[in-house]
């Protein structure tokens, strides 16, 4: 679903990013990228994005290059790839149930699938209550929670979070995970960069770490650290 | 895609509603510009108005001499009217003269009161297109057989009147383009300031998916709206002044030719609210455009 192939990104000159990441994620995976701060987490998110271009290497995101995709079609990719950030990301002047809706507007969809399918999704998170409310009206948790049911709503292939907890508390936390494995569940590839150490070590799903850029450890039924 | 026309519109409206204290800056910046601009026009087109009437007294007159026949005097008269040079040719008779120097003096008649029908000369008044053709014009009728002294034209007066007209004529344009370019650069400083307020949502909006078009139709509704309302009320301003500076100059300056005619006002109007849309249409895109490449 996802194939890092000798990838390597550098800011600037000499500031690597990442070096020489190879990395496979089947579908229907979930994946937990760990690491420090700095550690390369994000750039890989951005890059699957195409956000901006490797510098050396190539990704493959379904199959397809995404050096040979053209900017005019990245809008195309990345309706497949649902993302929910650390900073959930909600346009501040929607309504819950109109950021969830403006990734089905970005579509072309029907008014009227719009209409049914919104409230179901904010039913699935638990927000059918706060549909009217704008983020500012909203915890940090129920945020985050549009913003899932956002990068959901569209039924992508491919979900990544970057640090969707970061912001949250320890329970809260527990909320957006269990959500993110239902989606995992029904067949999305679950990709979430995080360091949230407790939540991996209790998912026990497969880890890939990162150091300084490089890829230090990849296991199934992982755990944050190397186990003791 | 469909184009989902509703959606940008509602779009549109609610980002102005949201940000109204930066639409009010657009609408004003575009209000104040096209304000400018308007004014810059009816300057131009007053003083083209008056630069064109004074030119257009110019004329040659050419006297025919009293023993002149009758047919001599129209056969001259048809070879005139077939210069090209000539835009106009009216027979002053020896009666009409008489009576256009009656009129003229009808405030003393002891004048004329002795004056015959025979004493004052037939002539044509031939306007002439270009001033600067008055004497290739004197030339030909000179070769038609009239004399220095049956001839009459400010040569001189229309050489200079000609030189100074057209640097003021090119001086007036220069500055209405001048305010034109000033005009579209604080307008689209304007939109990219608002714009630039809301960079973080564009980068999300492309973040979902969303194409460059689909992001940048509702802004550039919006621009549109804004400018079109700060283009609109200035239009209605500059209009309603040049209205009433028309009848000021009436009655305040008689002896300066300024006429309503010298301004078609439905095409100022039509014009500033153009380039005002335009501006706004032009400004919001390529300001969107600056900060889609996420």
């Amino acid at each position: 679903m996802i194939r890092f192939d000798n990838v390597t990104k550098l800011y600037g000159r000499d500031t690597v990013a990442l070096e020489q990441v190879n990395l496979e994620i089947e579908p229907g995976e979930f994946v937990f990228l760990v690491g420090a701060s700095g550690s390369g987490k994000s750039t890989l998110v951005r890059l699957i994005l195409k956000e901006m271009e490797p510098s050396r290497g190539a990704i493959y995101v379904k199959g397809v290059r995404l050096s040979s995709i053209p900017r005019r079609q990245i809008p195309r990719l990345r309706r497949d790839i649902g993302c929910v950030f650390q900073d959930f990301k909600l346009l501040p002047n929607k309504t819950a149930a109109e950021n969830v809706g403006y990734a089905m507007e970005v579509t072309g969809q029907k008014r009227r699938a719009i209409r049914t399918k919104v409230p179901q999704i904010l039913d699935l998170v638990g927000l059918s209550a706060k549909m009217g409310k704008f983020p500012r009206e909203l915890s940090g948790g129920e945020q985050q929670r549009v913003s899932v049911a956002r990068a959901f709503v569209s039924q992508p292939r491919i979900l990544l979070a970057d640090e969707p907890t970061g912001n949250l508390d320890p329970e809260t936390s527990v909320g957006i995970m269990n959500l993110l494995q239902r989606i995992n569940r029904i067949g999305t590839t679950v990709l979430v960069a995080t360091h949230d150490r407790e939540m991996v070590d209790v998912m026990r799903k497969r880890v890939v770490a990162l150091e300084q850029g490089r890829v230090v450890r990849d296991m199934v039924k992982g755990a944050y650290a190397d186990e003791v | 895609m469909r184009f989902n026309l509703g959606f940008f519109l509602k779009e549109a409206l609610t980002n102005i509603r949201l940000n109204l204290l930066m639409s009010v800056t657009a609408v004003t910046t575009t209000f104040v510009c096209v304000l400018v601009l308007g004014a810059a026009i009816l300057v131009s087109g007053h003083v083209e108005g008056i630069i064109g009437s004074v030119r257009q007294d110019v004329s040659v007159e050419a006297f025919f001499s009293p023993d002149e026949t009758q047919d001599r005097i129209d056969e001259v008269r048809q070879q005139v009217e077939a210069y090209p040079e000539v835009s106009e040719v009216k027979y002053i008779s020896q009666e009409q003269a008489l009576a256009d120097f009656k009129d003229t003096f009808k405030d003393n008649p002891e004048i004329y009161q002795d004056l015959g029908s025979d004493v004052l000369p037939a002539s044509l008044a031939i306007q002439i297109e270009d001033p600067s053709e008055a004497e290739a014009v004197a030339g030909k009728l000179r070769s038609a057989g009239f004399t220095d002294e049956n001839l009459s034209y400010p040569q001189q007066t229309i050489e200079r009147l000609n030189s100074v007209t057209s640097y003021m004529i090119w001086g007036l344009r220069a500055a209405t383009a001048l305010f034109l370019i000033s005009s579209i650069l604080l307008i689209s400083n304007a939109i990219r300031l608002s714009i630039f307020a809301r960079r973080q949502e564009i980068e999300v909006m492309k973040l979902v998916g969303a194409s460059d078009s689909f992001v940048r139709t509702p802004f550039v509704f919006e621009g549109m709206m804004q400018s079109l309302v700060g283009a609109t009320l200035a239009a209605l301003v500059v209009v309603w002044f040049n209205y009433l500076f028309v009848d000021w100059a009436r009655d305040y300056l008689p002896f300066f030719p300024i006429s309503a005619s010298a301004i078609n006002t439905f095409l100022v109007l039509v014009i500033l609210v153009a380039v005002g849309a335009a501006i706004g249409v032009l400004g919001s895109f390529l300001s969107v455009t600056r900060f889609l490449r996420v």
